[in-house]
């Protein structure tokens, strides 16, 4: 049993790093347990084990997430669709408060609002991770695209039409504002 | 002097230390046994190898597979050893800590 949990522990922080670190990991954590095992006792040297599983669990995993690439700008792409989420939820807001109407979301004036918020949410993922825009582009699309098929919601035209193309141009046209101020 | 363009964190400054002082002997574990020992700081394997990718990704350290040993299960051990690059950052690092502290009471070691 105790064999079966020491293996355990070590093939769990050994999934954690690179092929070609792997095998190194896992020949020191099992010399470091005979030496522990022969010093004090093998429960002793297991308690050790499993806590050095637990705690090298933290710095692995980010540094796996900082190592793939399409990892982190999958997750900046993600933070920026939340952040055009919580823009685009902001302004209907303020337009349904000010208007007292309901469709007052399908507003050309609120369009126009959003969009240089969302350009500035694709800049500030363009400086984080290069290719985050273009990945919130395409999520944005997909999600339009989705809603579009999936709604029972009276939606206008014009404002369905306008976003599949205003959302993700806006996050591109970030990604370009970033680009043409990094060559300058 | 200037601070070097890519610096070191205070988890990186110190296991490129521990990798100078142990010299051809230094791999993962015997860096953490160093950190504990010496900088009394309980540190995780997996830090340390975090550390270990980190540090070769940037050009201070290289690393090497050792021979298979019953001890380690029949696993190679992955030896660690400075290259110029990071002599070059540990030097300067240490210059700009020593320019900046020098004067400054309260700091001695104790």
């Amino acid at each position: 049993m105790r064999d079966r949990i020491l293996h355990l522990a070590i093939w769990f922080v050994s999934r954690l790093v690179p092929t070609a670190e792997r095998e190194a990991l896992m020949g020191d954590l099992t010399e470091e347990y005979a030496l522990r095992a022969s010093a004090s006792s093998s429960s002793a040297a297991l308690r050790w084990c499993l806590r050095q599983a637990l705690a090298s669990a933290p710095p692995l995993l980010w540094t796996l997430v900082t190592r793939s690439a399409w990892i982190s700008t999958a997750g900046v792409a993600l933070l920026a669709y939340v952040a055009v989420g919580v823009v685009e939820l902001a302004v209907n807001h303020v337009f349904v408060l000010s208007s007292a109407r309901p469709d007052a979301v399908y507003n050309p004036l609120g369009m126009a609002v959003t969009f240089p918020l969302v350009v500035l949410i694709g800049y500030c993922a363009a400086a984080l991770r290069r290719r985050a825009p273009i990945v919130l582009g395409a999520m944005m699309l997909c999600a339009v695209t989705l809603m579009t098929f999936s709604s029972t919601e009276a939606v206008p035209a014009w404002y369905r039409a306008a976003y599949f193309i205003v959302g993700p141009a806006a996050a591109l046209m970030g990604s370009v504002w970033h680009s043409r101020r990094r060559r300058v | 002097m200037r601070l070097p363009e890519n610096p070191l964190g205070s988890l990186e400054h110190i296991v490129l230390l521990a990798v100078m002082r142990l010299g051809s002997g230094a791999y993962g574990m015997t860096v953490r046994r160093e950190i504990e020992n010496i900088a009394r700081r309980d540190i995780s394997i997996g830090a340390v190898y975090a550390t270990l990718v980190r540090l070769e990704s940037k050009g201070f350290i290289k690393s090497h597979s050792g021979e298979p040993t019953p001890e380690r299960g029949g696993r190679a051990k992955r030896y660690f050893r400075m290259t110029i690059q990071g002599e070059g950052v540990l030097r300067n690092t240490h210059e700009v800590i020593q320019k900046m502290s020098a004067g400054l009471k309260g700091l001695q070691a104790t």
